[in-house]
């Protein structure tokens, strides 16, 4: 599925009314700011808006399809387990792009951040990577309906939609949600969960979110490398780009299954359109091992709970 | 160009004046987390008695139940955590969060395979016949304030939902009024189902919830054990 980036909807005209308009509002905003208590430090909530983590080059780009559903690299450190280049990974962009077959993803477990893993993880994604070059169990837990973890759930490139209020903000994507809890400590030992406990405070025009307290049935990229109970993320968004961009800066540590902390950054793009709502998923709806090729069943419920 | 200036400074003045004016009387608050204090796997409907099916209903409904029990068909909400549709999802016993943001949407997040609903405000309703090839499990819907009752229409349903756990079925013609109101600590959402391919009237269902600012919504995956829910009434272990 491809988002485009729709047309700015305003005439070039109506700019400067559009200034007036929006500095009215400010004013507007601060009369009844004591409605909303706390001061939002990064607003990415507004009617229409959503982020979308990828949006379609208008000119042929490899270098743009590449981050179809990728983290990208940090600046200095060790980063995301990327793909070995004996099998170098082809997403569907990619394959679009260069006219080429797509293929599943097969781990480096030789570079640097390979060899950050420790040894029962190199043993899992190495049994894993034998899978794949068999032909089997190549699609991404995302894909096959599950949790996604942090910071996995980033990976989807569809649009982001997020809900901003004093306490809390959620994180809206492909039919899953994370809360962020603002301005409060963790909870002494939570409850462990697939996206952990979330907590957050701006900084200046950063918001800073923490979280701990991860159950350990995810994986922290689509290559299904494993983590413990001990994983802990550190998330860091703001907008680049005079606002376009959503930056999410990533770091992860897991004293249970990497040597040294790894970073990343996924990178979600400004959509604006007037019907682009939040909407419903039913990810489990006809998604079945149709051609038997030893797909993760999607999550079943053998007895409901009521 | 100084009038022009004028103008625009006293407009700004009567726009930030109308919001605070707003404020005073601003929407109604429905925001909050709520959690029902009882379950029932039956519609029970306002003033009692059956569900008023007609001849196709009763026909689809039997041949649901007997499919439901021999296995030949799944409930797939429960099963792989599709989402419930209305009724079936306010009836839930876990939690669930309203929002009322972004501007001009109220937002509810439901606990249960974090279903979302979105209810567009201030806007007409869709005609069915635009939303053929867009029907969904909840429905489109929009809603206005009347009050201090918030008033929510839906339609363009799929027909792959039951209206209850027990499978009673709807046609994809539906649709659904709802107010929804907060007195005090509690939120109670009346729901009229018009459905006259399978019902011969309009009937009423009627959810309450308390306000629960002690409870934070949970991670919800298809094949978990999840948060207790001994508190809420009528919930039976299958």
């Amino acid at each position: 599925m491809i988002w485009k980036n729709e047309a700015d909807p305003l005439p070039k005209g109506s700019r400067g009314a559009f200034a007036l308009v929006a500095l009215c509002a400010l004013l507007a905003t601060d009369a009844r700011g004591a409605d909303t208590g706390a001061p939002v430090g990064l607003n990415l909530s507004a009617p229409g808006v959503a982020w979308a983590g990828f949006v379609a080059p208008r000119e042929s780009n490899y270098q743009v399809a590449r981050t179809f559903n990728d983290y990208s690299n940090p600046s200095t450190g060790i980063g995301p387990v990327t793909d070995d280049p004996a099998h170098p990974f082809v997403n569907n962009e990619v394959a679009r792009e260069m006219n080429i077959q797509p293929t599943y993803r097969v781990a480096d477990l030789t570079n640097e951040a390979g060899k950050n893993l420790m040894p029962w993880v190199q043993e899992a994604l190495k049994k894993q990577n034998e899978l794949v070059l068999r032909g089997r169990n190549g699609e991404s837990r995302e894909a096959r309906c599950w949790e996604t973890g942090v910071p996995a759930f980033h990976l989807n490139p569809g649009p982001m939609h997020i809900i901003q209020t004093p306490k809390e903000v959620v994180l809206f994507l492909a039919g899953r949600s994370r809360h962020i809890w603002l301005n409060v400590p963790h909870s002494r030992n939570p409850k462990p969960s697939w996206y952990g406990e979330s907590v957050g405070h701006y900084e200046g025009d950063t918001l800073v979110v923490d979280t701990i307290g991860f159950n350990d049935k995810t994986f922290v990229d689509s290559y299904r490398t494993p983590h413990t109970d001990k994983l802990h993320v550190v998330e860091r968004f703001r907008l680049i780009d005079n606002g376009n961009t959503l930056e999410v800066a990533f770091t992860v540590d897991d004293p249970g299954a990497f040597y040294k902390p790894w970073s990343g950054t996924r990178n979600r793009h400004r959509v604006v359109n007037p019907n682009n709502r939040l909407a419903e998923s039913a990810c489990a709806e006809a998604n079945d091992d149709y051609f038997n090729i030893g797909l993760e069943p999607v999550p079943t419920t053998e007895k409901p709970a009521f | 160009m100084q009038r022009g200036v004028f103008l625009v400074g006293a407009g700004c003045a009567l726009i930030v004046a109308a919001t605070m004016a707003h404020s005073a009387g601003a929407p109604p608050d429905v925001s909050g987390t709520y959690w029902a204090t009882s379950y029932s796997a039956k519609l029970n409907l306002v003033g009692g008695g059956d569900p008023p099916l007609n001849a196709a209903g009763k026909a689809a409904y039997d041949k649901i139940k007997a499919r439901l029990k021999d296995g030949s068909l799944l409930d797939k909400a429960r099963r792989v955590c599709v989402p419930d549709g209305v009724p079936r999802v306010m009836a839930s016993p876990y939690p669930f969060e309203i929002f009322q943001t972004p501007e001009g949407q109220v937002t509810m997040l439901f606990e249960m395979n974090h279903q979302v609903r979105v209810i567009v405000m201030d806007r007409p309703l869709p005609k069915l016949e635009g939303l053929i090839t867009d029907l969904r499990y909840n429905g489109h819907s929009v809603g206005h304030f009347e009050g201090d009752t918030l008033v929510v229409e839906s339609i363009g349903f799929n027909d792959r939902t039951f209206l209850d756990a027990t499978g009673l079925p709807h046609g994809e013609s539906m649709s659904t009024i709802e107010r929804i109101k907060r007195t005090g600590n509690q939120l109670e959402d009346v729901i009229t189902i018009h459905d006259p391919e399978f019902y011969t009237r309009d009937f009423q269902v009627r959810f309450v919830y308390q306000l629960r600012i002690d409870v934070r919504l949970e991670d919800y995956a298809c094949n978990d054990t999840h948060r207790d829910l001994s508190s809420v009434r009528g919930v039976q272990r299958r």
